[in-house]
């Protein structure tokens, strides 16, 4: 026991970058969990924890950033009809969350049936993914529905008063956004995440990150399509 | 007969399939997330001839929200792993990981809102030649408000879950967002009135 004691002291007191064959030796020697190893030396004494933290996430954390501002560029150049519609203002960060949420699952669940060797080339020929596929455009259209009938409320209980005509548009808006980007998240997701795997690299650290972006940014594109469309 | 009634009964199970514990699951973090998302955008539409006025707000925002959910979102997740390891414990807050875990938020934090502001900033001169150096201060204002409200709720809610013996993992994601955007929201407005 005393050894292995020995043996993670060493590992917190060596310098971040420099341990990674430790990591090797201890896990296979003492039977520790790889996970256990890693963050002891990501986040160990030797290692200065605000610095590693901004020093991994700053550039990813800039570009998610850059790429919503350039999505709220196409709702700016339409702002006065965007905000007249108050429904659609409600909904806004509600839509933001919800398609953002359906990247990050669709995307885990595609990596983690890579990974198992679940999937294959024809994903249509797999059930799994087609229940998935299924499963998220219920909830969409479910929560979707939800969301509008509750921005309605909200906005008639403001004041907001209109046609049965404009109604029926926001509802439309709000419900081909989301299945029109719930539809390329899905299929990016699937086609990225079988390009990854091909080339051998881990698809959960690329794919959330991109269907994350493309959720914000398509989003905010398509509302402002089909907004310029339609008012 | 009882061969096809079989056949039948087996088909509609295959079809019900899909509404199984996964449905539900993903069905309920969803509705908690979107509950959030909808009382911001109440809020958002109530205070819109505020929060709208200054030209540019509508690049920010999307950002602004999104910022929150990355930061919180990842600083829970790191918690998480931390208690489920042994290496962080719920009845000690103040240690050099949890210190150090808070520093890194807050400063992303910032360094994020200034991004944004900026560009914000540059977007609206180079493309509807307006001139809003304020909607910088604006961002930074709001993003230090918002996550010195954010960052500490996400750290303990994450420690106090884990102490009820529940996974973090599975209820922080939509806790985050939802609370995230309800609190980017105020922030912004109280950073309006500052400036």
């Amino acid at each position: 026991m005393k050894k292995v004691t020995e043996h993670l002291e060493k590992l917190k007191g060596t310098p971040r970058k420099k341990h990674h064959s430790l990591i090797d030796e201890i896990h296979t020697e003492h039977r520790i969990s790889k996970k256990t190893l890693f963050y002891i030396k990501e986040y160990g004494p030797k290692s200065n924890v605000p610095r590693t933290i901004i020093r991994e996430s700053v550039l990813i954390l800039l570009l998610a950033s850059a790429v919503s501002s350039l999505g709220g560029f196409a709702l700016e150049r339409i702002k006065v009809t965007f905000i007249s519609l108050m429904p659609l203002v409600v909904l806004l960060p509600a839509l933001n969350d919800m398609i953002g949420d359906y990247g990050v699952i669709v995307s885990s669940r595609v990596s983690t049936m890579l990974h198992q060797g679940k999937m294959r080339k024809n994903w249509w020929l797999d059930k799994e993914l087609r229940k998935l596929f299924l499963q998220i455009l219920i909830i969409a259209l479910i929560t979707t529905v939800l969301s509008v009938l509750v921005a309605f409320f909200a906005s008639k209980f403001s004041g907001y008063s209109t046609s049965i005509y404009t109604t029926l548009k926001i509802f439309f808006i709000a419900i081909l956004d989301v299945l029109i980007i719930v539809n390329i998240l899905f299929f990016t997701s699937l086609k990225a995440g079988w390009y990854l795997y091909k080339k051998e690299e881990d698809p959960n650290n690329f794919l959330i990150p991109i269907t994350t972006s493309i959720a914000d940014f398509g989003n905010m594109v398509l509302l402002w399509v089909l907004v310029r469309l339609l008012f | 007969m009882i061969h096809n009634m079989k056949k039948n009964s087996n088909k509609k199970i295959n079809n019900l399939s899909v509404f199984d514990k996964n449905f539900k699951e993903i069905l309920t973090s969803q509705l908690v997330s979107i509950s959030g998302g909808l009382i911001a955008g109440i809020v958002l539409a109530v205070y819109t001839d505020k929060i709208f006025l200054i030209p540019g707000m509508l690049i920010l925002l999307p950002g602004f929200l999104e910022m929150r959910g990355n930061i919180s979102g990842s600083l829970a997740s790191r918690i998480s792993s931390g208690l489920f390891l042994g290496v962080i414990k719920t009845d000690k807050i103040n240690t050099p990981l949890i210190r150090g875990n808070i520093l890194a938020s807050f400063l992303l934090a910032v360094l994020v809102s200034f991004a944004l502001g900026t560009v914000t900033f540059l977007l609206n001169f180079l493309a509807f030649r307006i001139f809003t150096p304020e909607i910088i201060i604006i961002a930074i204002i709001a993003g230090c408000l918002a996550n010195l409200v954010e960052i500490p709720l996400t750290l303990l809610t994450t420690l106090y879950i884990f102490k009820k013996g529940y996974d973090p993992n599975n209820i922080m994601g939509p806790f985050v967002t939802s609370t995230g955007d309800i609190i980017s929201i105020l922030s912004l407005l109280i950073a309006l009135v500052i400036v």
